[in-house]
């Protein structure tokens, strides 16, 4: 693979022409993750027919079009189900799962469960946007602690780190886009593993949260993210809730052998 | 620009943006550590301002703009090591 990086960027090697910067609202997180993870495969150097990557419906499912690996975009609950299925049929091949909320935590979630139990090698990079798809103003599992909601209805967040421990996986780590730097290494960890590997990454989604002064531009959604999170590696899994007023936990939480 | 002790030499870096893939998110422009960038007057193609490099001889190479990019429309590449001169 010959790389001009004078003229060309370094990354346009792993990336289809066509749809290149013209899928996701300017500043999202997923363009930073997918950075990210090809950053991650350039350091590797691993043989790029062996990655698979598989991901669902909505701003994440577009992933797998972007990509140059062998990609795989199915219906929403059986992300992991077919990433299971993929790499039990292909025993060599290193399957990486871009998912969202909609794709495991609805529908999919006993199949979430079910691999985590089996220990299959597969690497769920989870993108939480905070929100999934068409419910704006209804409470969901993601849904922050006390945000108004109009059935008023107030339940704590999804803790999905906690539910990836207590399935088994072998390696559970929370990030956001601004940490790519740790990001890198965190999917380099994760990808030598040989089981069940869950990578958070919480990058609220810019559609429904760009109305809060908060995140109103990209200098002020890169500072909340900065702000409001707080490193903690080996962290207790319960106390990972994301609760408002309350910094976000990011790190390393889980890593056995 | 900080000035290192005697003999330590600086990376010098050049920065390569695709103007008509940007989408003006600024994030390069905010977490420059150099302040090498600054966004537009001008806009691209799709009607966003894009950044445009402010003080060449500031950059660093250090890959930030790079990896922070969601649209893979920056990027920064070495270009020769300059002496610090010593004060």
């Amino acid at each position: 693979m010959v790389k001009n990086i004078e003229k060309s960027h370094p990354a346009d090697c792993f990336l289809h022409a066509d749809p290149v910067s013209s899928v996701w609202c300017p500043g999202c997180g997923i363009g930073t993750v997918i950075n990210t993870f090809i950053q991650t495969v350039e350091k590797l150097n691993i043989d790029l027919n062996e990655i698979c990557v598989v991901s669902g419906i909505g701003c994440t499912g577009k992933v797998a079009e972007y990509l140059k690996f062998k990609s795989f975009q199915v219906n929403d609950g059986e992300v992991i189900k077919y990433a299971a299925k993929v790499k039990s049929e292909n025993s060599d091949s290193k399957v990486v799962v871009f998912s969202n909320n909609a794709d495991f935590l609805v529908s999919g979630a006993e199949d979430f469960i079910e691999t985590g139990k089996n220990d299959v090698n597969i690497l769920v990079i989870h993108i939480n946007n905070i929100i999934y798809t068409i419910t704006e103003y209804r409470a969901i599992p993601t849904t922050p602690f006390m945000r108004a909601s109009i059935d008023k209805d107030f339940e704590l967040p999804f803790n999905i780190p906690h539910l990836a421990k207590s399935c088994g996986a072998r390696y559970v780590a929370r990030w956001t886009p601004l940490h790519a730097g740790w990001l890198i290494y965190s999917i380099i960890d994760a990808f030598y593993k040989k089981g069940f590997s869950v990578i958070e990454v919480i990058s609220p989604c810019l559609m429904y949260y760009a109305s809060n002064d908060r995140m109103a531009d990209a200098a002020g959604r890169i500072k909340f993210y900065d702000t409001n999170s707080v490193i903690k590696h080996d962290e207790s899994t319960e106390n990972l809730d994301i609760r408002i007023n309350n910094k976000i936990i990011i790190g390393k939480f889980v890593d056995k052998k | 620009m900080k000035v290192f002790p005697t003999g330590v030499k600086v990376a010098q870096g050049e920065v390569h943006i695709e103007k008509d893939i940007c989408k003006g998110c600024g994030f390069c422009v905010s977490y420059c550590p150099m302040d090498v960038l600054e966004i537009s007057t001008e806009f691209n193609a799709k009607g966003y301002h894009f950044p445009v490099v402010k003080n060449p001889g500031n950059c660093i190479d250090c890959g930030l703009c790079g990896m922070l990019c969601p649209d893979f429309a920056i990027w920064s590449t070495l270009k020769e090591k300059k002496e610090v001169v010593e004060l």
